[in-house]
């Protein structure tokens, strides 16, 4: 058996070696500032007559004070309501009618606003990114209205949702600090309480040209595309810096845990984060390779001992959380029906603690350098996926051409790396452990215990 | 021939198709509900006009057609091979079960390889392999880095002719699934699609959505390879392959790998699509502890080979695809009733549903009811006013462009038309099919197929704040979360 494997492995890498595998061509683009601040990002690609506009934001929920969790979001769905020369609503109207599509979203770290148009409608979407960006129109109507569909989004990805309660938990469990302590959606006394003075006061604040990054990436002509971006958003007043947010984690100094029980569950559910360092980090792609071998897909080493070896559970997921201030490494194990929790946790620590002494092998390592590639391919997929990319990777590391170093990066990491993140970050001290169980049946749940109250 | 194909995209504005010009020249307020439209966002009014790529094409000897389609912008490719068997022919004591179990096993051991290796070996190519089963076609799709073509091809066709079928393998798929049939009945879109395919398709196979625990424990090893031999053979199976390959080489390769495959799978099973159900039904599913009511509204409607389908798309395209349709506008725009509802058909060879679903705060259940209702009125009895319908058309035909960005959606589609017949030139002449429609014909389409008097309802929830609000609608018969009727639950209407 042994010595099967071995000869799989030669075989792949007599595949690798035998001819230097195709360059994936880099991405090309420009980057530049405005005078008020603006920082934009131009990719010419004339594939297909589209293009995609991508403005990263430096702003997300980490930017929100005490009292009003979720705010950042709320103030994405106001960015739709309307502004000086757009109604309310006229935004999705006007993308969605002329062939288009469009999107926002907020992290932790950023909010993200893109559209996706026919390349003869350029105009468009930088007149509707720039008149939102100079002039968000609020009312208390629209306020009131949009409450209320976020508060709606709140029941359906956590109120309402198996194990929604308790990845909120995982997270305000894991940080001391309040930036990434609580959860993005937020309290639904904290929606409750925003005012359209908040909404004010936020605009002005983060959404200021300096606080964001524009990507433009499709079928246009570069020099046409900047004048027209400097006649739309040249004239937008730069605002004061906002002020630094607060990342500080004191080390952790023993484990953390918590159990809540769900109504809505049927399986127990086991998630273990680790603290990890800041982003786009030689320590992160290290994890990165990690998390490959560890839990990623039905080759992974955690699959192959706790789901089809032992069948203790029935699928396990693995995942590196990057972020501006400290990340989070993610682990999670959903319990087979009638097994023991204890069991499968037991067994996740013996695997963890096996990589922590042996370390990867070459195959693994080959499989994190394949996954890489097949990465640095995909991003390229899309006019839509590049601009996000280069957008997203400016506003938070200020490195948009990230996209293009997947592969050096990942071939940087050395088995030894690996083996010292996993020692030096899974460590049990450093880890937070919710373990989600099913209320029985037809019972309210039992009273949670103080630590666990939502405020 | 081949290079003819690749790529000319001929992009013409579309002076001749005559689509009005939004309203930017007009002053006039629409009365779009949801939307203020102030007009002063610079649009152009051509609507961008293309070609779509055609594939190249050729028959491999064992009957198998070969498509391709290419893009040699990284070097990556995606196939996807197609046979037409059907996951309803199944037996009816392992119905919901078979066909998905077959498909999943398939990937998990050969007669060289063990499933840890298969996974093993793909993540080292970098390469994705995946195997379903559905109601008309079985489908298996290898995608990966071109580096490692020869060995990703090796390894699609070992797992399509060599399947070895381990034992403990199954054992551990149908662990699995009987834990995940318990985690799925706690979500409200599972409960609601079980109520609605027994509502809609309630005389055949088509109406099990999921295996049950009594299917899972009666699969045996036997039956699984019974089932492989008989369905998974290439006669009719069509191969199509997007990326950086060509045909010619592509085709040597697939002649290599694949000569000694032959034999035809099963007859398609002969189930007619039925017309729209002519009572009204009112299902309420008890989920207990619910903050939210899960709502879908549905009935038959049509296949995809009906005439009508044009027209039916574009009716939709108004009344409830995407957020610039009025079932969006109006009911989480105006009300803020709910994150997100749409509607749309799926019309197949054998599914021919219309479905409208959103997840609503269980106190305005009611009202949102009432609200989809009124939207469905209104498309069936008031002509759909002409600068609506124009937005319609453009975001049709406008959305062609960015579909040109994916060569294996693209690939798709053209599968798509030759499964069901169409000529190659059919999404080409799709614009002026839309443009031609008339508001008549949209209110035609409506009255025929988006539900008022026989709307079938499935509201997951909780049902003990529902049952009263639900009686307005209909007799409403209950199930539990289980998938029970509750007895004596049909209640009469006011």
């Amino acid at each position: 058996m042994r010595k099967f494997l071995m000869l799989i492995l030669l075989c792949a890498m007599a595949a690798n070696t035998a001819e230097a595998p195709k360059p994936i061509p880099p991405v090309k683009f420009t980057d530049t500032r405005l005078d008020n601040g603006l920082r934009v990002i131009l990719s010419e690609d004339h594939h297909a007559p589209v293009y995609a506009i991508y403005i990263a934001y430096g702003v997300g929920s980490k930017d929100e004070r005490p009292g009003r969790t979720g705010f950042a979001h709320l103030f994405e769905h106001m960015m739709f309501k309307g502004s000086a020369n757009v109604g309310s609503g006229e935004h999705f109207y006007l993308v969605f009618t002329n062939g288009g599509t469009m999107n926002g979203a907020t992290s932790p770290d950023t909010t993200i606003y893109y559209e996706v148009l026919p390349k003869n409608q350029l105009d468009l979407g930088l007149f509707l990114e720039s008149d939102r960006m100079r002039s968000l129109a609020v009312t208390r109507e629209n306020l009131e209205n949009q409450r209320d569909t976020v508060k709606e989004e709140r029941r359906q990805s956590v109120d309402n949702q198996a194990y929604g309660p308790s990845s909120e938990r995982l997270t305000e469990l894991a940080y001391d600090t309040f930036a990434y302590k609580h959860s993005v959606i937020g309290s639904m006394a904290d929606l409750e309480a925003a005012t359209l003075e908040d909404v004010k006061e936020f605009f002005r604040t983060y959404y200021a040209p300096n606080n964001a990054v524009l990507a433009l990436v499709g079928d246009f002509d570069s020099a046409e595309a900047m004048a027209r971006i400097k006649k739309y958003f040249g004239d937008i007043p730069r605002q004061p810096a906002p002020k630094p947010v607060d990342f500080s984690e004191a080390p952790q100094t023993a484990e953390r845990r918590d159990r809540l029980e769900d109504k809505l569950a049927r399986l127990t559910r086991i998630a273990v984060v680790y603290k990890i360092p800041a982003g786009n980090s030689p320590d992160i792609e290290a994890l990165n390779v990690m998390n490959l071998a560890l839990a990623s897909g039905e080759s992974s080493r955690l699959y192959q001992k706790l789901v089809r070896e032992s069948r203790v559970a029935v699928s396990v997921g693995g995942g590196v959380s990057e972020r501006i201030g400290p990340g989070l490494y993610q682990l999670s194990v959903m319990v087979q029906a009638g097994r023991q929790p204890d069991e499968a946790e037991k067994l996740l620590y013996e695997e963890i603690a096996r990589l922590q002494a042996d370390g990867v092998t070459p195959k693994e390592m080959l499989r994190a350098r394949s996954a890489a590639r097949s990465m640095a391919v995909s991003v390229r997929s899309s006019v839509l996926s590049r601009a996000g990319s280069l957008a997203s990777d400016a506003v938070r590391f200020n490195d948009p051409g990230r996209l293009n170093t997947v592969e050096q990066r990942r071939a940087a990491v050395t088995p030894e790396q690996v083996r010292e993140v996993a020692r030096k970050y899974l460590r049990p001290e450093n880890r937070t452990v919710v373990l989600t169980v099913p209320a029985a049946a037809g019972q309210p749940a039992a009273p949670k215990p103080a630590g666990a109250v939502k405020q | 021939m081949t290079y003819l194909n690749r790529w000319t995209l001929r992009l013409a504005v579309a002076a001749s198709l005559a689509v009005a010009a939004p309203s930017q020249q007009s002053q006039e307020q629409s009365s779009l509900s949801g939307v203020v439209r102030l007009n002063r966002a610079p649009v152009s009014n051509e609507v961008l006009r293309v070609k779509f790529p055609r594939p190249s094409e050729t028959k491999l000897k064992n009957g198998l057609s070969l498509m391709v389609l290419e893009d040699h912008r990284t070097p990556s490719f995606a196939l996807r091979l197609s046979i037409p068997a059907s996951s309803l022919t199944e037996p009816p004591e392992l119905a919901g079960t078979l066909a998905g179990s077959v498909a999943y096993l398939v990937r998990q051991g050969t007669k060289t390889r063990s499933a840890q290796q298969i996974a093993e070996t793909l993540a080292e190519l970098g390469g994705g392999l995946g195997v379903s089963a559905g109601p008309r076609n079985i489908t298996v799709s290898v995608s990966g880095l071109t580096d490692n073509l020869d060995e990703l091809l090796e390894l699609f066709a070992d797992v399509l002719l060599n399947p070895s079928f381990p034992q403990s393998e199954l054992d551990t798929l149908v662990q699995r699934q009987l834990s995940s049939l318990q985690a799925a009945r706690s979500q409200p879109g599972f409960l609601a699609e079980e109520r609605l395919y027994a509502l809609l398709y309630p005389n055949d196979a088509r109406k099990v959505t999921a295996p049950t625990a009594e299917s899972l424990k009666r699969l045996t090893r036997e039956e699984v390879v019974k089932y492989y031999q008989a369905n998974y053979k290439p006669a009719g199976g069509m191969i199509g392959v997007a990326g950086d390959v060509n045909l010619k080489d592509m085709a040597a390769r697939l002649e290599k790998l694949l000569s000694g495959w032959k034999g035809s799978p099963p007859p398609l099973p002969k189930l007619a699509l039925e017309p729209p159900i002519k009572d009204k039904r009112v299902v309420l599913v008890d989920r207990p502890n619910s903050v939210q009511t899960y709502l879908t509204v549905a009935n038959r409607a049509i296949g995809r080979r009906d005439p009508d389908y044009i027209a039916c798309n574009l009716m939709n395209q108004v009344l409830g695809s995407g957020p610039a349709s009025r079932l969006f506008r109006n009911i989480r725009e105006e009300k803020g009733f709910t994150y997100g509802i749409s509607s749309g058909f799926s019309a197949t060879w054998y599914f021919n549903d219309f479905e409208a679903s959103a997840n609503v705060r269980t106190e305005v259940t009611e009202a949102a009811l009432d609200e989809i209702l009124k939207e469905f009125r209104d498309i069936r009895e008031r002509p759909v006013p002409a600068d609506e319908l124009d937005g319609a058309r453009r975001a049709l035909v406008g959305g062609f462009a960015r579909s040109l960005e994916s060569a294996s959606s693209l690939l798709s589609r053209a599968m798509e038309l030759k499964e069901y017949g169409f000529p190659a030139d059919y999404w080409d002449r799709y614009p002026e099919q839309l443009m031609k429609l008339t508001p008549q014909q949209i209110t035609q389409v409506a009255r025929k197929y988006v539900p008022v008097d026989n709307i079938q309802i499935v509201a997951v929830g909780d049902a003990a704040r529902l049952r009263s609000a639900l009686k307005k609608f209909g007799p409403v018969e209950e199930y539990t979360a289980e998938g029970k009727p509750v007895s004596g639950s049909r209640q009469a209407g006011p």
